[in-house]
């Protein structure tokens, strides 16, 4: 589904330029649940942007279900995005003008689907995530789990392949970062792609494969040992 | 999508209630302001264009030539109608009027004074009037009839229908038989009269002058046959005159009827624009304001861009493209400008009546397609010159760096919005400018008065026995209490009425014409007026020959190149005149003109107003005595008067519109340009809160911040001062140069305005300021 290239990414800051990846290359299957790792700095979330298209790299090559995407501008990229991929974010980032029902049904706006239609997507993921009750209040009236559960909602209504989520439990304690987690693992069982960045080797141990950076390089690749019992 | 636009434009405005109220208060005044100045100018523009023919209607026009330039005029030769209608093929008909004046009317008991003036024949065939009752072919085709006006029949005889075939009595003598019932003139039609009188037969009556190719009086219009070229009829009729009278300096021409209101001004002989001058300028002032206002919406939705980066980055990350932003921003401000709209109607609605009051229109607010249409393509374009670089500018933000919190406004932006801000604000100053300097001349010409004590002065005219008696009525008048002086003259002192240049005297170049105003007036005429005397003597009754005598102005003097005038001779009109004073230089045209040359001679008959002085501090009593007096001499009249300095300020009528009108309008562009530095100043304080807790945490004091967070907007006023200073000058001295008689253009305008902008804007933003200076700086440290 996904193949990276020898991708490299810097930022100039002043005449030199600052390194985040220097070599990535990464395959990854369609149905793989793969967490990356690593201390900051190591350019986990510039990873994630690249292959979540809202970062470009400044070198290497990106094939996104075989399609070019390191040769597609902005406009493409764009349709890319936002039929394939759903991001779910650290500090949920859900807007704040919006009700819960409505956050959800961004997505769907912009990808010009109908009325009818629309409205049963949202009710659908609105019964599934059990937060039907809450489909009329706004982002600052919900608890921190429950606005995660809103922004997870809103990445997969559009029924995306590929999911994306940067630090989804950071904000949160742990016992709803487990209810968080086992979600994920359900929506993996299901088909969806997820690739995470995480700093909790817990969390780390729902997906089924390791990517470890270190200074722009993957350090370690590997798959998870399910440990048993 | 529009609707999830318009449901987010809503709850957007709710939430930021703040810049809401501003950019509505901003736009609705400044839309307001615009629709006045639309439906303004759509009057203006309408004006006399109310014929059926309005393409085929011509004035016909003179252009005098002399030695000192041409003068234009509409007042032509008594004949000049006729002959033309019937010498020149292309034109279908021609219709002699006169000025119209104030008559005394008279059927039965009941006496008024009415509007009215003598018409040709086919004056109803040529200006399509509604006609109540009567036709337009004959309604001034006998000798006797009469046309009024519906309001006129009703005050004389009741109704419409009652009036027709009545009598009325004309000034005391005539008697006339109504032909028939006009509709009321709309408000909208230059010519103004309650009544009018066949042309034809007063021709006949005074044929002896009236019929004289070189003298110049009624006002002639005709109508075109379809498909006749004016230009053709120019070359036809422009030397029409001198083939009538040999010695004749006149050229016609065609100025189309209802052109000739907004092209009326004429300088040696050429077109030089008129009121459509201010058609320009009331539509420049209008976009400024509009603009203005546009701005406010601009540089307050990209000073709140980091509360919304937000919302477009998470927005751009679930898919949504920037045309979708685009859209839903520019939707944004699209619904505020219709918001605005309706509050602007709803404020120009109520300020119309005043504002008719200042323009002298009557003025409505119908909401045909027509008028629709404009409002709503004006909020459109409102909506989307205010949302344009807001929504270019929102949408164009980089998700990462926006949801990272790495988002800065980077120094362009801000240079944006501040040149935004100094544009702003050099309109306004450019606006202050303009109407400081408008009210100064205005108010130059009315404190310089003309040379003579215009403010007692009233005049009226002689008529019924004041004439035959006019010595006992003197003799009268000068012993009540509250009169002066009395006397009677010709000309009522405000502007040309009679010139001549039959005026010869000895080593006058034989090729030298020069316009002369001759002014016929009696005894103690001078003394009432108070003109002074540069030399010599006034006409006196102890002087049994001052019949031949005569006096000039200063500027006669000077032209005819006389070292000693007093006692030298002239002829006027081939009669030998003593020149027995001179009088100092006194404005009788208007101050855009320099003062002509003026002569008076005696001519108690031919001085038809009656002219008096009235006692300061005693006007009301001096009035009253005058108008007892008038009424026991003609019984029945009713007494009309007029002030001189009334008249006076006639002259000046169009400018004192502008003036007042561009004074109300500078007012709310400044009022806009406040509300918008104000919404930016509530921004700016926020959002430095924490580098103001951090300064007062250094130790700054409250002043050291105050004046650190005026600082940059009096920068900003200073820069827009800057500039608006080379425009506003070039400007206004544009426009003073149309008068020969202005006022300098001081530095000191400037510098006020200057002042004046500095000061509002500095009370604008301080109160925000001081607020910002007076954080805990603890409690915004610790938000971080």
């Amino acid at each position: 589904m996904i193949q990276l290239k020898n991708i490299a990414r810097y930022y100039k800051r002043g005449l030199q330029k600052s390194w985040v990846l220097r070599d990535i290359s990464i395959h990854i299957q369609p149905g793989e649940f793969v967490t990356i790792m690593g201390p900051s700095g190591a350019g986990k979330t510039t990873l994630l942007n690249i292959i979540g298209m809202l970062d470009q790299p400044n070198a290497g090559e990106y094939m996104f279900m075989d399609e070019p995407v390191h040769r597609f501008n902005e406009r493409r990229r764009n349709e890319l995005h936002k039929h394939h991929i759903g991001f779910v974010f650290q500090a949920y980032h859900l807007i704040d003008d919006l009700t819960v029902y409505e956050n959800i049904e961004t997505p769907l706006l912009y990808r010009g689907i109908k009325g009818k239609e629309r409205k049963s997507m949202v009710a659908d993921v609105l019964d599934r995530f059990n937060i039907v009750a809450k489909k009329d209040l706004f982002p600052d009236q919900l608890s921190g789990g429950q606005q995660q559960l809103v922004g997870i909602a809103r990445a997969i209504v559009g029924k995306p392949q590929l999911l994306l989520a940067d630090e989804p439990t950071g904000n949160l304690h742990s016992k709803q970062g487990k209810e968080i987690m086992d979600l994920f693992k359900e929506l993996n069982d299901d088909g969806i792609t997820i690739i995470q960045v995480t700093h909790s080797e817990e969390n780390a141990h729902y997906g089924k494969r390791k990517i470890e950076l270190l200074d722009g390089f993957v350090r370690k690749n590997e798959l998870i040992k399910k440990e048993v019992g | 999508m529009i609707e999830h636009a318009i449901k987010l434009a809503l709850r957007n405005f709710m939430r930021h209630k703040n810049s809401f109220f501003i950019n509505l208060s901003g736009l609705s005044t400044g839309l307001a302001c615009t629709l006045l100045i639309f439906l303004w100018v759509r009057d203006e523009l309408r004006v006399d264009k109310i014929f059926e023919n309005d393409d085929r209607l011509f004035q016909v026009m003179e252009h005098q030539d002399y030695s000192d330039g041409i003068l234009t005029t509409n007042s032509t030769p008594g004949p000049l109608g006729m002959s033309l209608e019937e010498e020149i093929p292309e034109i279908e008909l021609a219709a002699t009027y006169l000025y119209p004046a104030s008559y005394n009317l008279q059927v039965g008991e009941e006496k008024l004074r009415a509007v009215g003036t003598y018409a040709g024949k086919n004056y109803f065939k040529i200006f399509d009037y509604p006609l109540m009752t009567g036709s337009a072919v004959d309604i001034l085709a006998g000798a006797n009839n009469i046309a009024i006006s519906e309001t006129l029949a009703g005050s004389l005889f009741g109704s419409v229908e009652e009036a027709m075939g009545q009598s009325i009595e004309y000034e005391g003598s005539d008697i006339y038989s109504v032909s028939g019932v006009f509709k009321d003139l709309p408000s909208n039609s230059t010519q103004q009269f309650d009544f009018l009188l066949p042309y034809e037969p007063f021709y006949q009556e005074n044929i002896e002058w009236m019929s004289n190719w070189e003298s110049n009086f009624p006002n002639t219009a005709i109508r075109l046959k379809k498909g006749a070229q004016a230009a053709v009829v120019n070359g036809k009729i422009k030397d029409f005159i001198k083939g009538k009278a040999e010695n004749s300096r006149v050229s016609l021409f065609l100025q189309s009827y209802s052109g000739r209101y907004l092209y009326g001004r004429y300088q040696n002989g050429k077109q030089v624009g008129g009121r459509i001058e201010y058609v320009w300028l009331f539509s420049l002032i209008a976009l400024f304001i509009l603009l203005i206002a546009c701005i406010n919406f601009m540089n307050l939705s990209t000073a709140r861009a980091s509360r919304r980066a937000k919302e477009v980055g998470v927005k751009k990350t679930i898919g949504a493209g920037k045309k979708a932003l685009v859209i839903q921003f520019l939707s944004e401000s699209i619904i505020l400008s219709f918001l605005s709209l309706l509050i602007a109607v709803g404020l120009a609605g109520l300020a119309l009546p005043q504002f008719n009051l200042i323009t002298a229109k009557e003025i409505e607010l119908h909401f045909d397609p027509g008028m629709i249409g404009v409002l709503v393509a004006i909020s459109l374009i409102t909506g989307i010159i205010a949302g344009s670089y807001p929504a270019f500018y929102l949408s164009s933000f980089r998700p990462i760096s926006v949801l990272k919190g790495t988002l800065r406004s980077s120094m362009g932006e801000l240079w944006v919005r501040r040149g935004l801000v100094v544009f702003q604000f050099a309109l306004s100053f450019i606006l202050i400018v303009a109407v400081v300097i408008v009210y100064k001349q205005i108010q130059f010409i009315q404190d310089q008065g003309p040379g003579y004590d215009k403010e007692q002065l009233v005049y009226f005219n002689r008529d019924g026995r004041l004439e035959e008696q006019s010595t006992a009525f003197f003799t009268k008048a000068k012993t009540m209490d509250g009169v002066q002086n009395i006397s009677s003259i010709g000309h009522n002192l405000v502007g040309q009425q009679n010139n001549t240049r039959g005026v010869e005297w000895d080593g006058k170049d034989p090729e030298m014409t020069l316009l002369f105003e001759n002014v016929r007036i009696n005894y103690d005429l001078l003394e009432t007026i108070g003109v002074e005397f540069k030399e010599g003597r006034s006409f006196s009754r102890s002087f049994g020959r001052d019949s031949s005598a005569v006096i000039f102005n200063e500027k006669a003097v000077e032209i005819m190149g006389m070292k000693d005038p007093i006692g030298q001779r002239v002829r006027i009109h081939g009669e030998e005149k003593e020149i027995i004073g001179v009088v100092k230089d006194f404005h009788f045209q208007s101050f855009r003109q320099e003062i002509n040359p003026l002569f008076f001679q005696l001519s108690p008959e031919n001085s038809w107003f009656m002219m008096a002085s009235l006692e300061k501090g005693k006007e009301k009593k001096g009035l009253e005595n005058l108008k007892s007096l008038y009424e026991e001499f003609n019984p029945g009249f009713a007494f009309d008067f007029e002030f001189l300095d009334e008249q006076y300020a006639r002259q000046y009528a169009a400018e004192q519109r502008v003036a007042s009108l561009s004074r109300y309008f500078a007012g709310f562009a400044i009022l806009i340009s406040c509300l918008g530095l104000f919404g930016l100043s509530v921004f700016t304080a926020e959002r430095r809160k924490k580098e103001i807790g951090i300064r007062k945490v250094l130790g700054a004091s409250v002043t050291q911040i105050l004046s650190l967070l005026t600082k940059e907007f009096a920068q900003i006023v200073l820069w827009s001062i800057l500039i608006g200073f080379p425009i506003a000058y070039v400007l206004s001295k544009n426009w003073l140069d149309r008068f020969v008689y202005r006022i300098d253009l001081a530095i000191w305008f400037f510098v006020l305005t200057a002042v004046l902008m500095i000061l509002i804007a500095v009370v604008t933003v301080s109160s925000q300021a001081f607020q910002a200076a007076r954080v805990d700086p603890k409690k915004y440290l610790r938000s971080e």
